[in-house]
């Protein structure tokens, strides 16, 4: 019985610890720590920044599609004009649902379907020529998507009145409308599939996303599975796809100008910089109209981490700052003047080591694209 | 005088000492708990490695790399490719169902305990304790004739069959799995985990969303809570097994400490693993009585099936008897003959040293990871990073920096980045991939952001240091930054 003393303390405090989840209230009450509504944080994301991402990307690739073929109708300035116009409003779109490269835009691979650049201009001149090719093939994408389709729109003939030649000529015209034609149209359908993947009459991914069991924060959660494609996102598509790899910086120390988001419609930078903003806006959960609803930096506050949360802020807005000290066309840029390039890059990256290192630890996301145990 | 009085005094009572460990250890003790510690084991590597395998990791983690960390002094261990790889795997199923049924079993423990441990050696970005552990016991039951009862082997072969082992064959499980959780404990008396609560502060809020418990995981008192109760658990949980008294009791809380985890974290098997082991702290009784009903389940199978019924009763054979001398006779004269003993010994010698192996380097062995693995510091750090690596091509003057998912698959990636020994293995392999790609001797150096325990990151590793320079080895890597001292908490803000 004596030797029992022994464990006395331990099985006391071993007893408190195992009775404590049959529900003991030894917080009390009001006591909580943090009162942020994870749910409401999501519900804000799903509703009010990626879905309407996706509407807007629909709406935009419609207007692409409608100019299109306007432009088969009629060749001519002024039709020309209108279908470059919607094209970078169209591309502008995609800077917003980027973002979102989970669920729906993932299954249907719509980041490299409808933005790999740069452009296998070979490519495109032979779809053109052979008239034979499956856009939606893994083989066709570097000749698909916005980037194929800034090729035909500016690229295609040294100015635009060749351009607007090329396009009329009987021989091989139509051949070179049709390609265009082909690919507004697959471009439209992938943005209108994948917008009613999310929509509640369509595959409702909006009701999964914000479903019970998506909610935590670990790997298959709704939350791990977008902050996951928001760091990703981050550092290989804003950081490196759009400014490190143009600059060199990513590509042996070798400047690569024409591997800039548009190159024929020389609006790279600009597209960066609406990429960074609609980042920025992710962070605060600001929708597109401005609207400041729950978000990351919210989550982060609530934690405690309100420095955290505006050193990302402060951060950001250093890159943003140094993204506007960066004229287009974007290509020009890196081959007279690198500096401003290569400054933006590394402010992009100091944010990314916050956002991926930690905010990610601070939140306790599990930072992972791939399965796996931990120990 | 006194003095060679009182070391004749000495040595008698060391002999005494070593005849009283010897009466204790080589006391014949039912086979029982060997046996369903066997059996459980057994199934649950089947069960683990079907689930490694249906979740399409053997792809992912030894088909899809293009480049492996390899092991410090195991870089000779080749890597099976697709195909190979999967008949490992295959091999590592059938070993481990082989252990279970008690089929040939001692080559099915060895092979269970290669193919496994070759597995693990390929790759350390799959380090984790309970691989770890998997490996050390599957060791350990190679040594002991587990198969002497309840087994095909003994089906095949009724005169295998024993009632009784030497008390050591089930006792170094039992240190085993003591020496796990006393480490496990005390790593976890340090600062951060006691005093912060972290970095169970970071994680369970974290999961505040579960049903009934999530509302208080959201309260500090909870990770508190937690924390103590995790390392009080940790420290007594052994002792509280080995006694009668507490074993029930204690079990409970092993049931109920390892579903938590379950529950909570993403640790795959480790619970499943730990509650099935320490049954081996239970009686012989107890485990007769476990066996009894294994059997009758065993025979109502059999019966069902109709004309099986003569494997069930081979199966089930006589009941245990008692009697020792003619239960482990065989068993005793090879631990007499020496090279088990001396392995035994050797064993858990490294058992109890290497865990705190990392008192020979400076520093914070959660900052450095000098001497981390094989510690058990199990689910003890909150640890992310960004490792950007700087090259610099001295022919040319230029520099630029490497795109590390262009060589590493994600999860690669993630874990080199707060790693100095893996920093430094890819820090080598680049310079290898640019030297192949026809440039000159380019200097690569590292600027590896980390944040542990959610205070600001830093960095781990000096950036001016060409790090193609630096060897791989056991000694401390000077380039490694000093952990900083009183890093700000990221969580200060906190309102109370």
């Amino acid at each position: 019985m004596h030797r029992l003393k022994h464990f006395a303390l331990p099985l006391l405090l071993l007893l408190a610890f195992a009775v404590l989840p049959a529900g003991c209230d030894l917080a009390g009450s009001g006591e909580s720590e943090s009162d942020f509504d994870r749910a409401a944080m999501l519900r804000n994301y799903g509703e009010n920044l990626a879905l309407p991402a996706f509407e807007a990307l629909k709406t935009e690739a419609d207007e692409l599609q409608a100019a299109a073929a306007a432009f088969s109708g009629e060749q001519n300035a002024s039709s020309l004009a209108d279908l470059r116009e919607e094209l970078k409003h169209a591309r502008l779109a995609w800077q917003h649902a980027s973002l979102y490269s989970f669920g729906p835009a993932e299954m249907r691979l719509l980041r490299p379907s409808l933005n790999t650049y740069p452009v296998d201009t070979a490519q495109v001149e032979e779809n053109i020529a052979s008239g034979e090719y499956d856009l939606g093939a893994v083989g066709q994408r570097d000749a698909a998507g916005f980037p194929a389709m800034g090729y035909m729109l500016y690229g295609l003939e040294e100015d635009d009145a060749a351009l607007l030649e090329r396009y009329r000529a009987g021989n091989g015209g139509e051949e070179a409308l049709q390609y265009l034609s082909d690919l507004a149209n697959q471009i439209q359908s992938l943005a209108g599939a994948t917008l009613a993947d999310w929509q509640g009459s369509g595959g409702d991914y909006l009701g999964t996303f914000l479903s019970e069991e998506r909610a935590g924060t670990d790997k298959g959660s709704s939350l791990g599975m977008m902050f996951n494609a928001y760091v990703l996102h981050f550092e290989r598509f804003l950081r490196s796809g759009k400014i490190g790899i143009p600059s060199g910086v990513l590509s042996a120390g070798v400047p690569r100008p024409r591997a800039t988001e548009a190159y024929y419609g020389g609006y790279s930078a600009e597209l960066a910089l609406a990429n960074l903003r609609a980042v920025r806006r992710f962070f605060r959960g600001e929708d597109t109209e401005g609207i400041d609803g729950p978000g990351l930096r919210d989550n982060l506050q609530a934690a405690g981490a309100d420095e955290l949360a505006s050193e990302i802020e402060a951060k950001m807005q250093e890159a943003e700052n140094a993204l506007q000290g960066v004229s287009d066309p974007l290509s020009a840029q890196i081959e007279n003047d690198n500096e401003p390039v290569l400054d933006a890059f590394t402010r992009l990256q100091d944010v990314v080591s916050l956002v991926k290192a930690d905010m990610a630890s601070v939140l306790g996301v599990t930072i992972t694209y791939q399965d796996n145990d931990g120990d | 005088m006194s003095s060679i009085m009182s070391g004749t005094g000495m040595r008698s009572r060391a002999k005494a000492l070593r005849e009283r460990a010897g009466r204790f250890f080589l006391k014949p003790v039912s086979i029982a708990p060997l046996v369903v510690f066997r059996v459980l084991f057994g199934a649950l590597m089947l069960a683990g490695t079907l689930r490694f395998a249906w979740k399409g990791w053997i792809r992912d983690l030894y088909i899809t790399p293009e480049y492996f960390f390899r092991y410090y002094g195991f870089e000779w261990l080749p890597v099976p490719g697709d195909p190979a790889i999967y008949g490992l795997f295959l091999l590592m199923g059938l070993s481990a169902l082989g252990i279970m049924l008690g089929y040939r079993y001692r080559w099915s423990a060895l092979l269970f305990f290669l193919s496994f441990t070759w597995v693990e050696l390929i790759d350390k970005t799959n380090y984790l304790n309970h691989y770890y552990f998997v490996s050390l016991v599957s060791f350990l039951l190679i040594l002991v004739p587990a198969h002497r009862s309840f087994s095909l082997d003994v089906r095949r072969r009724p005169s295998l069959k024993r009632a009784s082992v030497p008390a050591w064959c089930v006792h170094i499980f039992k240190l085993q799995l003591g020496i796990v959780y006393v480490h496990a404990g005390l790593a976890k008396l340090n600062a951060d985990w006691l005093m912060e609560a972290l970095p169970l502060k970071l994680w369970l809020p974290a999961r505040a969303h579960l049903p009934l418990i999530g509302g208080w995981l959201d309260e500090t008192v909870t990770a508190y809570l937690f924390s103590w109760g995790g390392a009080l658990y940790d420290l007594s949980i052994p002792f509280l097994l080995l006694y009668g008294r507490t074993r029930a009791f204690a079990y409970a809380a092993v049931v109920l400490f390892h579903g938590m985890t379950a529950l909570l974290f993403q640790i795959g098997m480790f619970p499943y693993i730990m509650t099935g082991c320490t049954l081996i702290f239970f009686s012989p009784a107890f485990h007769e009585r476990l066996l009894g009903v294994m059997r009758a389940a065993g025979r109502k199978l059999a019966f069902r099936r109709g004309g099986g019924g003569k494997a069930a009763r081979s199966l089930s054979g006589a009941g245990f008897s008692r009697d020792p001398v003619e239960g482990s006779a065989g068993v005793r004269t090879t631990l007499r003959g020496g090279l088990l003993h001396a392995a035994l010994v050797i064993f858990f010698m490294l058992q109890l040293l290497v865990p705190h192996r990392h008192l020979l380097y400076p520093g914070n062995v959660f900052w450095n990871e000098e001497g981390y693995r094989f510690s058990w510091r199990v689910m003890l750090m909150e640890k992310a990073g960004h490792a950007v690596f700087h090259v610099r091509d001295p022919d040319t003057g230029r520099e630029w920096q490497v795109s590390n998912y262009e060589f590493l698959t994600p999860n690669q990636e993630k874990m080199m980045a707060t790693q100095p020994d893996m920093i430094l293995q890819f820090a080598h392999y680049l310079e290898d991939h640019y030297r192949s790609e026809g440039y000159g001797d380019v200097a690569v150096s590292v600027e590896a952001r980390v944040t542990l325990n959610g205070r600001r990151s830093s960095l781990l590793v000096d950036p001016g240091v060409d790090l193609t320079e630096k060897e791989r080895g056991l000694a401390h890597k000077e380039w490694i930054l000093p952990y900083p001292r009183n890093a700000q908490s990221w969580m200060g803000g906190r309102k109370q």
